[in-house]
């Protein structure tokens, strides 16, 4: 529950104004029958001197000075949220780079399964040349390029990641 | 669509950058509201956090982030208030890390006192200060920013309640009980 006094607004006054207790006779005497006065005087007086002495004594540094270290970050932290989308963006191109690397990689594997299989089926088919001749054509025609992309790839990849991240 | 390359890309960040560091309010209009609001609310962050030294680096971060916010404030006492919220914000965040949780308030005590120590009432105000600070560091952390606020700053039920996010109505009932507390502890000499 709350106890409250009429009287505290004037005890608060007195005290931020600095009559208390010299200029405040009649006031005085209230607060002096009056608990819950005496309680705001108490806290009242203690924190508004020890405000009005901290602040006499304060240093904080120059407005110039907090202004300029404001600007200074202020004009970093821009920079920074400027420079977001670009490393996205580099980040990005980088991962697809990779996942192409991967996917080239994957397709040679598997070309070269399927060569071994052609040469398989070229020893199978040993007594019939007709076969062998059609199968090499077809390794010939399929695998060989193939190979060219993955060599390329592995050549242009390195290349295409250097012209993405270099600044300039 | 015009292809840009990546230098002529941060070329452009860059000019962004310039442009936003700039903020709402201009350099002779802070220096004017730092000269009537710094050493209030340096006061505020010393006592709060206890530490002279630790006030300095809240009070740069406090008006970067006022800077920062442009936000329009309707009148001198709205921006004010605003100040004092985010360096309630401030005290509370370093509140939170582990190295605050030992003595809260005696550190900010004892740092200078010029007076001459011969004087009487010079010796007498450095006890009434270290008995409040005493008393202080005993008490919540949201009551001694009500207190600080209602009887130091001379705010409002309101102000108070916008500056803590508290609501309006229960100022009045928590600024009560937290005042009943400090007098009882000011009369106890803050042990």
């Amino acid at each position: 529950m709350i106890a409250e006094c009429v009287r505290e607004a004037d005890v608060l006054e007195a005290v931020a104004l600095g009559r208390w207790p010299d200029r405040c006779g009649e006031l005085a005497a209230h607060v002096a029958s009056c608990e819950v006065c005496s309680d705001l005087v108490e806290v009242a007086r203690a924190l508004h001197d020890d405000r009005a002495w901290l602040c006499r004594e304060a240093q904080p540094p120059s407005a110039g000075m907090v202004w300029w270290r404001a600007t200074i970050r202020a004009r970093a932290e821009a920079a920074r949220t400027a420079a977001q989308p670009i490393s996205v963006l580099q980040g990005i191109a980088g991962a697809c780079l990779v996942g192409a690397a991967a996917g080239l990689a994957t397709v040679a594997w598997r070309s070269i399964h399927w060569m071994d299989r052609i040469g398989e089926l070229a020893v199978n088919l040993e007594s019939r040349r007709a076969d062998i001749a059609s199968a090499s054509a077809l390794a010939t025609g399929h695998g060989l390029p193939i190979l060219i992309a993955v060599a390329a790839g592995l050549v242009l990849a390195p290349l295409a990641l250097y012209f993405t991240l270099a600044d300039d | 669509m015009h292809d840009m390359t990546l230098s002529q890309l941060e070329q452009l960040g860059d000019e962004v950058a310039v442009s936003e560091a700039t903020f709402q309010m201009d350099e002779d209009a802070f220096r004017l509201f730092y000269e009537r609001t710094a050493r209030p609310v340096w006061a505020y962050l010393s006592r709060m956090s206890g530490d002279a030294k630790l006030a300095e680096d809240l009070l740069q971060e406090t008006y970067y982030r006022f800077l920062r916010a442009n936000v329009s404030h309707e009148s001198d006492a709205h921006r004010r208030n605003y100040l004092f919220r985010i360096a309630t914000n401030l005290v509370r965040d370093m509140r939170r890390r582990p190295r605050m949780a030992e003595s809260p308030l005696a550190d900010g005590v004892g740092h200078q006192e010029p007076a001459d120590p011969q004087s009487a009432d010079a010796a007498d105000g450095a006890v009434r200060r270290l008995d409040l600070a005493r008393s202080m560091a005993r008490l919540k952390p949201r009551e001694r920013d009500l207190l600080w606020l209602a009887y130091a700053q001379g705010s409002s039920h309101k102000e108070i309640a916008e500056t803590l996010g508290l609501k309006a109505a229960s100022i009045k009932l928590l600024l009560f009980r937290a005042r009943r507390r400090l007098a009882g502890l000011l009369r106890e000499g803050g042990r």
